[in-house]
This record gives C-alpha cells, structure tokens and sequence, in this order.
C-alpha cells in the first residue's frame, strides 16, 4: 500500500521531469492534476511557450500567458539550461530520481547533447521518454517544423473545416496540442503499466500530425471503405444529421433525422410545417435526397423561436438538440456551475482568483485537494536544487550568476 | 494490458474509441450486444462498425430480460473494467449500477461516459459529439465570423471524450496496483469539450465580451505571416506560420525577394501582423503559381514551419505516413483486409500485432459463456431459446 498515492490523487508517487513546450504541456498537466509530481524545466529566463497569447490585460508578458497558466497547473517549476555541461550535469542528477520525461525538441535535438534514450537509459534503466513532435521521431519529414496550424493541415482536420464556399479552416485554439497531450499521457500510462511487470523503460514517439489523422471520426473509415474524399460542408453533418440553424437570439444545433413525425407535428402545431405533412417525407431516404427542402423548411421555423425555448421543449421531447455556446455562455452554464468545473485559483500578482476549467471527470475516491496555479520562472529552484540535490546556498548562488539555472 | 478483462456496454464512437485503445494494447474487450441494436452504426457489417471495434470480442446479452441480469454480474465477477455510455438512468433501471457491481467485484473500476455527466440540471439530456462541440464552445469559435458558425466537419468530441476516458481508465489501474481499490468514474463529454478551449475559458473569464472567432488568423498566436493559401489546382491549399525573425528573414529569401526583410512595415512581429493583409497577397500570388506539395517543401527546407491541407485521399497515400507504418491492412478472421489507422503511439520496444478485424455479432458467446463462464451447452441452449443470448 503506498500512502503517498492515496492523499496526493491516482496518480500519487509517480514523479516526472517536464522539457515540453506548448505543444504538450498539457500532457503533464493532465498527469499532474491526477496527482502525479511534475518539475517543468524551462531554460533560464523562461519557455517559449509563455509567449503564447491569450494574456492576462492583453499585454505579451511572460508571467501573464493564460495559455500557459492553464497548461501548467499544479506542477513546480525549475529553470536549467540544458545546452551548458554543468546544466545537463545537474539534469541527469534529476533523471536518477525521477524516471519519466516529457519532451518537445526538434529530432536530433537531444542526442545532439548526449541526452538521447539510449544514454538516458544507462543512467536510469526504469526511464520512460516519451517525444512529441511535429512528424515523429523517424520518417521522410521528421525534421519538419510544426506548429498547430501545420498539424492541422497536414493532418486531414483543415480539408474537412469550414464551408464550401471558403478555404479550409482550422479548428480554434491548439487542438493538435491537446490531442498529441492525451496520446502521451495515455502512452506514458501504458509504458508505467508495462515497467511494473518487465522492470525497464520505453521510448514513446508522437506525431502531432498522427495525432490528428488518428481522429478525424469518419473521414479515413469513408475513404478505406467507399473511397470517398470528405469535403467540407459547413456546419452540416456528413451524414446530414446534424445542422447548425438561426434563431431569433442565436444559434441551435438540431438533429435533422431523429423523432422526424415528432418534428413535423410540431412545425405543423405552429402552422410551419409546409409540405413536410406529405408521407413521401417520411422516408428517410427521400429527405436525404432533398435535404436541402428540409433545411428551408426548417430554418423558417427556428427563427421564430428564442434559442432557450428550443433547447429546453427539444430537450423534454428527447431531441438531442444544443444551443451555439460562446466561451461567456459555458463560463455561465448551469449545468457546469452544478457540477464545479470551474475552480477558483489565486493570482497574488493581481491579487485575485482566475477561474480554472478542471478536468472532464469525478472519481469515486476523494483526494486532498491541493490545486496550484502555474508556476513562475525558477519558483521552485531552492526546493528542488537545494531540497533534493542537496546544493548549497553558495552553489545555488553560483549557478544563478553563470545563468545555468 | 494481456491480463485485463473490459466488459464494453459501449455504442457509436466516443465508448468503442476507448475501448478499442484498451483492446489495441493487449486487453481482453467483450462487446454486448443485441440483434435489435445491431444496426446502423453499430451493425457488425457496417464500415463504421467495423472500424471502432477491431481487437474485440463480440457477445450478445439483452439486459431488458431480468433472467439477463445474473449473467451480466457472473461476468462482471471476472473482469477489471465495466464502460458505458448511456443516459445516467439506464443503468440504474437495470439494477446494474456501480454500487450494485462492487458487491460482486470489490475492486472493479468502472466508467460511465454520458454526455453530461451523472449529476447537474442537464444530467438526463441527449446529445451527440456534434451537438456537445456546439455546447462546449467549439461550434462557436471555429468559424469566420459570428455571424455563421461552422465548426468541425466531424465528431471530434467523440474521439476526445473516448481519450479522456482511457486516461481515467489507466489512472484508476495504476491506483488500484498501489493500493487495492476499485473506482466509479464519472466522465462527461461536455466538460471534455469545453478543456480543449481552455484558455480562451480563463480569457473569458477576464473579458467576457470580447471572444470572438478567428478564422484562421489567430490574434493571440505570436505568428505572422499565418494563414491558408490557394495553391495550384482545384481545392489545393497549404498553411504557413513564420513565428521568428530568422523565418521571417528565409521567407523573403524563398519568395524570391531578400530586401523585404529590411521594410520597415515588417520589421517586427508587430508590424508584420498590423500589415498582415498585403503579406497574405504577396504570399497568395506565390502560392497560386506552386502546387501546394512543392511551395511546402521549399519553404520547410528553409526552415518555416508550413503545411499541405491533406485530404482523405492524400492520408491515405502520404510517404511519411507510409514510412511510420501509419495505416495497416486488419488481419482478417472473418472479413477482407479494410485498412485502417494503427495508432499514434509508437513504443520502441513494443509493436501491437496483429489488428484483428471486428468480430461478427456474437462470435464470442461459445468462448465467454461456456469457457469462461462455465455455463453447461444445455444452459446457454436455454438461454438463446428465450431471447437472452440473442
């Protein structure tokens, strides 16, 4: 029985170095908030990844990303610099005591300065590195420069976002990101897994690109079985199930397929239904065809209504409708206030709470909570170089003077 | 995960997803079925099917019978992980909720993945990965304009919820080695959804007003030039990003024109984003007289992150992918050689072979009911003639 893993959360004792930048920081802190300690590394000064925007007041700071502050919850916080010899010294120190690495460098990167797994190894033979980068450690483009926008791209995600009348489209925010995240995660979980019952380590090679091509829902299935190019089609579902619809105050989600008799009569109950009362609409395969009569027909009734009033009678009817939510709308969405997902943490810098998105589930064991927000550039130095490396004030001092850490 | 047992009452995408990472990876995945809900997506003929349940087994077990019940909990007795997908009140109507299965298995870890989550106001609404990007902001944010949303042209949440879902699944493993106990997960898709956007949510939460989509140039992304560009021939595109000075400088030397790096108008990531549209030309004219697989690989080679936009056909062809091993033939038992993704995490000491195909529907009711179960020919005979093997 280990007790630290019951207090601290699941994953409670497992200990992990973090190298990665934006692209998988929220590997780690998704392993981080499930209990796990994290020390992010970032080179003195701090990361890359904190120029990443949105900023707290709109001012490109680096103690002010609130892309990072998100990435970075609850793990502490070193600075190295990897590319000095007394630098990687000190890391490989820390690799003796914490047997897990997360790392986003170009490939050859880490070999370049004697790092790679197979050195590691020899230092830690329990080691799990786990690699996310742009194409992959191996391949025709691995040495490929990437970001979310490449990914995207290259990907197959962009082909099939956005309208036919516009160019592809990315999806918001870092999605690629955060889809490479859970992969690591879920790989390091596996890699764990496998070292309580072989002894040794892994290596774990990601491709953001993968990443994307490995979730793009019907897209591949189509196209292996049917030979079907996906096109992009707005926000009507491939299947013609799902469609975005105007109403009055907004926009709805609707299921074009699902309870259709229900559907109609209740068009027909405000006078709205047209010629959808005929019986040839009641076979699907006809509404397929003309599906665009549909959407008409249909659009005319939505903007009559209020989105709420929509939503809710939708809802009691068991149509699986939902309401376009802007992030204001989520930030007051009943549903999400009942359920806590949104959690206080304090910012002294502005002396005030920021209100965190937690993770999408509860457990059925309770855990001392113990939610920290992101860390500040070397915040955690003394803790770490002093507290477990065993340093001295005057090493510290010395090493904070020749910019190592 | 050879030792594992997962009974997968899952349908559609966002449950057979996770369960499928479970099988990929060595556990042992027994799939309940029906003859009545084996249809449409989930018809074991189907493509859809097919690809969401390779590596499992099949049996069939209608729970509606209460005769259905005892055999379901002798299952459960033998298995690790129970997954659902269902509205919060169909298990419950079964008798089948995780209180009711730990008297059977004491340390069984169990996952329910509704859209909502098992509590709150909304806890019995239906909703589909679509409609749930809608609730979770993404419908909203993917779009040019507010005026139109858009969103993913496909059921992403699914595929993130059933992520999510093995994440929780192989955290709760990993603290039932250290310490013996069991776990009821909660998971909702919507909540799953709204983390992908997560920093626009803290942004949110400071300027509630002023969250707007982008299209595909990202005000908060210290890029510019960055955007998608025409290329030569129908519906080819590709993306650039020029994040630094030093990619800034390479992209006036490949667009055939150095002294652009000295302009003052472009001088700074600042000026380059204040006069971004007539970069977005210059490029633009560039881009038209290229194929879009030729203008990426003259800028990679000088060091600007840049992008083809693939389709369907081009995955399925691309040589990187190819050279990653990325697509392979499934083995096939009892269908043809469909291709389909492996996965997107390669161990260097570990290779998951073969891909099974999806099982036919009940293919596995002799293997779990008379060998793993122990139940007599007899028995299960009287099973199948009342409807519950069915």
């Amino acid at each position: 029985m280990n007790s630290e893993a019951r207090e601290q959360g699941l994953l409670g004792g497992i200990r992990i170095l973090d190298l990665a930048d934006e692209k998988a920081s929220f590997c780690t802190k998704l392993l981080a908030d499930l209990g796990a300690r994290v020390v992010k590394i970032e080179k003195p000064g701090g990361d890359e990844s904190r120029r990443m925007g949105p900023f707290w007041e709109n001012a490109s700071h680096l103690e002010k990303s609130l892309s990072f502050f998100y990435n970075n919850t609850n793990k502490l916080g070193i600075t190295l610099d990897l590319d000095r010899n007394r630098g990687r010294e000190i890391f490989l120190e820390l690799v003796k005591r914490n047997d897990i690495i997360v790392e986003t460098f170009q490939p050859g990167y880490l070999s370049s300065l004697k790092l790679d797994f197979n050195f590691l190894k020899a230092v830690n033979r329990r080691l799990i590195l786990v690699s996310i980068t742009g194409f992959g450690q191996k391949g025709p483009r691995k040495d490929y420069k990437s970001c979310d926008l490449v990914a995207s791209a290259y990907g197959g995600q962009m082909y099939v976002t956005g309208s036919p009348t516009s160019p592809p489209l990315k999806a918001y925010g870092e999605q690629s990101y955060y889809l490479a995240s859970l992969f690591a995660a879920i790989g390091i979980l596996l890699a764990i897994r496998k070292r309580s019952q072989t002894g040794s380590g892994e290596h774990v090679d990601i491709s953001l690109q993968e990443a994307v091509t490995a979730t793009l829902e019907h897209v591949m299935v189509r196209f292996f079985s049917e030979a079907i190019i996906a096109g992009r089609q707005g926000s009507l579902h491939w299947n013609h199930a799902f469609k975005i619809f105007a109403c009055k105050d907004g926009f709805i989600h609707l299921t074009l397929f699902q309870n259709w008799e229900t559907l109609v009569e209740w068009l027909d109950s405000e006078e709205m239904a047209e010629d959808l009362k005929d019986k040839k609409w009641n076979n699907e395969e006809y509404r397929q065809q003309h599906i665009e009569h549909v959407i008409e027909v249909v659009e005319c009734w939505t903007k009559t209504h209020r989105v709420d009033e929509l939503f809710e009678l939708g809802q009691l009817m068991h149509f699986p409708w939902a309401p376009v939510l802007s992030p204001k709308d989520i930030l007051n969405s009943a549903q999400l206030k009942a359920r806590k997902f949104f959690v206080p943490l304090y910012h002294r810098e502005n002396d005030t709470d920021l209100s965190y998105p937690q993770l999408p589930f509860r457990f059925s064991s309770r855990f001392i909570s113990r939610k920290k927000r992101a860390p500040l550039p070397g915040q955690d130095n003394a803790k770490i170089y002093k507290g477990e490396l065993g340093f001295s004030n005057r090493e510290i001092q010395q090493l904070l003077h020749l910019n190592v850490i | 995960m050879e030792e594992l047992r997962v009974l997968d009452l899952t349908r559609v995408a966002a449950g057979p997803y996770a369960t499928r990472i479970m099988a990929d990876f060595g556990a042992e995945v027994i799939k309940l079925q029906t003859k009545k809900i084996a249809t449409g997506a989930e018809s074991n003929e189907s493509a859809y099917f097919r690809a969401w349940n390779r590596n499992k087994r099949s049996i069939t077990l209608d729970l509606s019978y209460p005769e259905a019940k005892d055999l379901f909990l002798e299952l459960t007795r033998i298995s690790d992980v129970v997954v659902e997908n269902f509205s919060p009140r169909v298990m419950q109507n079964w008798g089948l909720n995780y209180n009711n299965l730990k008297k059977i298995r004491p340390d069984l870890i169990m996952i329910s993945m509704s859209a909502m989550g098992q509590t709150g106001p909304w806890k019995n609404f239906v909703a589909f990965g679509p409609t749930l990007q809608s609730l979770g902001g993404l419908s909203y944010l993917t779009s040019f304009s507010k005026d139109t949303p858009l969103g993913l042209g496909y059921a992403y949440a699914d595929m993130i919820a059933g992520l999510y879902a093995v994440v929780a699944m192989l955290a709760a493993l990993e603290y039932r080695q250290q310490t013996g106990c069991g776990q009821y997960i909660d998971l909702s898709e919507y909540e799953a959804v709204c983390t992908t956007i997560g920093p626009t949510l803290l942004d949110a939460f400071i300027n509630p007003d002023n969250i707007l989509p982008q299209g595909n140039s990202a005000e908060y992304i210290p890029a510019a030039p960055y955007g998608c560009y025409k290329c030569k021939g129908e519906e080819r595109w590709c993306t650039v990003a020029v994040f630094s000075e030093d990619e800034w400088r390479s992209l006036c030397n490949v667009l055939g024109n150095p002294s652009r790096a000295e302009d003052e108008r472009f001088s700074s990531l600042s000026n380059r984003k204040k006069n971004g549209l007539e970069l977005d030309e210059w490029l633009g004219d560039w881009m038209a007289k290229r194929s879009a697989e030729e203008a990426v690989q003259l800028l990679q080679a000088a060091g600007i992150p840049a992008g083809v936009v693939q389709n369907a056909g081009d995955l399925a062809g691309d040589p990187h992918l190819h050279a990653r091993n990325f697509f392979t033939a499934l083995d096939g038992l009892d269908r043809d050689g469909t291709k389909t993704d492996t996965s997107p995490m390669k161990f260097i000491h570990h290779k998951n072979e073969p891909w099974r195909a999806a099982p036919s529907l009940g293919r596995d009711n002799y293997y779990v009911y008379r060998e793993l179960l122990g139940l007599t020919e007899a028995e299960i005979k009287s099973y199948i003639e009342r409807g519950i093997i069915a």
